[in-house]
């Protein structure tokens, strides 16, 4: 309730302690993490939770709950376990649960913030669909594309309104953005560039419009001075740093979570070939990885792609010995981590950064933490503090002001840092990290991908990333390992992986913002003398060159142009 | 997945088991431990064995996975006949080793016990293995709702059980991922106990700690937003309903009570 003034929800005065359920069933909230707001353990239940309270007659429930589930697309998953879902997949039945109470207005706080790519757009594909049945659908988000896809934007910045009204005004303001610290949707971006360079787009913030007036703009065969050479992947580029020594080895590497004594079992009952045939298809699947082999050399910065449940996480646990190979073998300069004593080697040459790393803080303060690590590996106090500092120095934090604070009341980006730096105190030669900036705002986000590339390019650390971020990887990294149902799907430089959108799109990926603008373009008619990874800039002045080209060929005789193609 | 039937895990299928009232069968699984202690004598015993089986026969439940789901449980079984065996003496003495002396009567009454001790786990497993944990919690609440006028929190006590089985599988996960991320960071957690000790202990409980408060507070707040006041007003989707053949189901077990008490004493009726 408000210190001051009036908040009326449909009329509704949220100060009267009478109008506290008729606002609540009318304004239904989705909160941020989807395992924190289910309540049941069956979903009908978990949906019919919200109308429960409010006392629906049970006849009525019924048909509530087949509706609300119905409408976010889960009909017939009354009674699945709710721990069975997906991320996506439970924010959806949080949507029902809210959906069941027949409200007017929907609030998603932050809702997508935890899924991956596939759960995300499923959530918003969900919320248009209810906006257009007539729901009102407010979205919290740091996800400016979303927010692009509004009706209207509002930004907030420390508790006052900065910016309010549609999308495209918005969004246009980029230096505006800039200074409040937010991402600046690509197709904002992009038109502001081609305006830069002279090129009569008006700004938008969703990419088919400005697609659509590009089409309008280029005539289809203007293009047709493209160099399509260029289309193709650069032969000049090689899988890089092939000289490179591997640092981490993994050869012929299944795993399964399933105990021994039960895959025996398995083996004797089933015939193999039967086994073979519903590998990576099942929910269930019996594989988390198989048959893996590759290598992430030394200084390099290689990349992990795959949806949810594609085996990263397996993966890294693997990469420093914290899991065994069912079968295969993983080394760490040529030693076998099946050697326990390997096994804690390597744990200090691989440092390991996992999804929320700040939840496993636990000293009392800073220094404590950071140092947990240190001491295990059994250092003296004078290396313990030596480690710290250097370590709280590579992260940009400042030890001397933050040694005796408590981790627990520090932001959230700055908690991250301590936990990173809680990996780098142990001096690794190389670092994992499961999506390292995953629930970080634009701002936190940007930096803590800085401080990776430049403890890369600086301490010639390799780094290994996992992301759904593709237009990240595609920045950052030299190669780019893509996993799909737990093997691998493709491993190359981000130029070739990202080459072929339709095949990524089969795994459930997609490719960076300004790939999938081209490949948008080409199939509208408009090829672009591009490479096969381009920059923003560089798309920009290829469609500036493209413009120029039609009004130049618009004097000429039309009939020339087409033989190109 | 594991295919197994495991002690408390719900064993899918549609049978008239399944399909009973929970309610029947959190008195009915009473009514058979009831029975059990009544038996008096191996017959007496005999009759609950080969009802019981026929109960897990009824519920389509594979005899050895009946067996299997227990089988976490065999040592006190165990533990509780060999007590027997050795404490209980009497008859014929089959072995005398200065201390341990095993005799006829040892033998009986350890045979007697891991045979009750059996049944009862069986029918424990039983209700576990045919109702979901949902209806379990549900037909408490109502089993225990005459309580509430007398201020006991049926609704509450039933709802953080709900709640605690739905946050179980969770906290697990919680669980494995900071053990993982602490081993990495060289905790001694599974090598030595002692040297990794306190610190290591700390460096998992209090992340799961606060990790479960972080829940509490948004389910809180997620509870309220859904309008969540307490039991009253509040109506259910899957109201329970006593059928005929829960009262079947019932009548059965005091039948088979009194089978027992009768048998437990006719060796000694002077008939």
């Amino acid at each position: 309730m408000p210190d001051a003034g009036n908040v009326t929800v449909l009329g509704l005065d949220t100060s009267d302690p009478a109008n506290v359920y008729a606002i609540r069933s009318q304004a239904g909230m989705v909160f941020q993490n989807p395992d924190d707001q289910i309540v049941a353990s069956v979903i009908e239940n978990d949906v019919a939770f919200g109308p429960e309270n409010l006392g629906v007659a049970p006849s009525e429930l019924r048909a509530r709950v087949t509706a609300a589930l119905a409408q976010v697309g889960l009909q017939g998953f009354e009674k699945k376990q709710t721990e069975s879902l997906s991320g996506g997949q439970k924010q959806r039945v949080a949507v029902a649960g809210v959906l069941a109470m027949e409200p007017k207005i929907l609030v998603l706080d932050e809702a997508s913030a935890m899924l991956d790519p596939r759960g995300r757009v499923g959530l918003l594909r969900v919320c248009h669909e209810l906006n257009e049945a007539g729901l009102t659908i407010v979205l919290i988000t740091h996800f400016m594309e979303e927010a692009a896809q509004a009706d209207r934007v509002i930004v907030l910045e420390s508790g006052r309104v900065a910016l309010d009204g549609a999308p495209e005004d918005v969004f246009t303001q980029i230096d505006r953005l800039r200074e409040l610290a937010l991402d600046i949707p690509f197709s904002a971006h992009l038109s502001r560039s081609l305006r830069a360079r002279g090129v009569p787009v008006s700004v938008h913030a969703d990419e088919g419009g400005l697609q659509r007036e590009l089409v309008g703009l280029l005539s289809p065969d203007a293009g047709a001075m493209s160099a399509e050479s260029k289309c193709m992947p650069d032969a000049d580029r090689t899988p890089e740093g092939d000289d490179r020594r591997p640092l981490v080895e993994f050869e012929r590497v299944s795993f399964t979570y399933q105990p021994i004594s039960q895959k025996k079992h398995r083996l004797s009952r089933t015939a193999p070939a039967a086994e073979r045939a519903d590998w990576g298809r099942s929910p269930n699947e019996y594989w988390a990885l198989k048959d893996l082999t590759f290598s992430i050399r030394e200084g390099e910065f290689l990349g992990i792609a795959g949806h949810t449940g594609s085996g990263k996480s397996t993966l890294i646990q693997l990469a420093n010995g914290l899991l065994q190979p069912t079968e295969g073998s993983v080394r760490i300069r040529g030693a076998s981590l099946a050697d326990r004593k390997a096994a804690v080697e390597a744990r200090r040459d691989v440092g390991v950064v996992f999804q929320y790393p700040e939840r496993q803080l636990f000293a009392a303060t800073v220094y404590d933490d950071v140092a947990f690590g240190p001491r295990n590996l059994g250092f003296s106090s004078g290396e313990v503090d030596e480690a710290v500092r250097n370590a709280m120095e590579l992260v940009h934090l400042d030890i001397d002001e933050l040694r005796d604070r408590n981790p627990f009341g520090l932001s959230g980006g700055q908690q991250r840092r301590v936990a990173f730096a809680g990996v780098l105190a142990m001096q690794p030669r190389a670092l994992v990290l499961d999506e390292p900036v995953a629930g970080l705002d634009p701002q936190a986000k940007r930096s803590f991908l800085a401080l990776l590339e430049e403890l890369h390019r600086e301490q010639d650390m390799s780094v290994v990333v996992v992301s759904h971020n593709m237009d990240d990887l595609a920045t950052m990294c030299d190669r780019v390992l893509v996993l799909n149902e737990g093997e691998l799907f493709a491993l190359d430089v981000p130029e070739r992986i990202f080459a072929d959108e339709e095949r990524l799109r089969s795994v459930g990926l997609g490719v960076p913002h300004a790939s999938h603008f081209v490949n948008v373009l080409a199939k509208g008619g408009i090829r672009l003398p591009v490479s096969s990874l381009p920059t923003l800039d560089e798309l920009a002045d290829a469609l500036a060159g493209a413009c120029e080209g039609t009004h130049a060929e618009a004097t000429r005789v039309g009939a020339s142009g087409e033989g190109a193609f | 997945m594991s295919t197994n039937a495991m002690f408390g895990r719900y064993w899918e299928a549609d049978s008239p088991i399944h399909r009973l009232d929970p309610r029947t069968k959190i008195v009915g699984t009473a009514l058979l431990v009831v029975t059990v202690f009544c038996a008096g004598n191996f017959t007496a015993l005999a009759a609950v064995a080969v009802f019981t089986v026929g109960m897990f026969a009824l519920a389509r439940i594979p005899f050895l996975q009946a067996l299997r789901s227990i089988a976490p449980l065999t040592f006190i079984i165990v533990l509780t006949a060999l007590f027997n065996l050795f404490y209980v003496q009497g008859g014929t003495v089959y072995l005398d080793w200065g201390w341990l002396r095993i005799s006829q009567e040892g033998v009986r009454q350890a045979l007697f016990v891991a045979v009750r001790l059996t049944l009862l786990l069986l029918s424990g497993s039983l209700l576990t293995l045919t109702t979901t944990s949902l209806d379990i919690t549900e037909a408490l609440e109502q089993l225990l709702s005459p309580l509430a006028r007398i201020g006991v929190p049926a609704h509450e006590f039933s709802l953080v059980m709900g709640i605690a089985l739905r946050f179980l599988p969770q906290f697990v996960d919680e669980f494995q991922t900071i053990r993982a991320a602490q081993l990495a960071r060289g905790a001694k957690l599974a090598t030595s106990p002692v040297k990794g000790g306190l610190s290591g202990l700390t460096s998992l409980l209090v992340p799961l700690f606060a990790s479960a408060f972080r829940h509490a507070d948004t389910l809180s707040a997620a509870m309220d937003a859904r309008c969540y006041h307490g039991a009253m007003g509040r109506t259910r989707l899957n109201p329970l309903r006593f059928a005929r053949a829960d009262t079947v189901a019932l009548a059965a077990l005091v039948a088979l009570l009194v089978a027992c008490i009768v048998l437990s004493i006719a060796p000694r009726m002077p008939i």
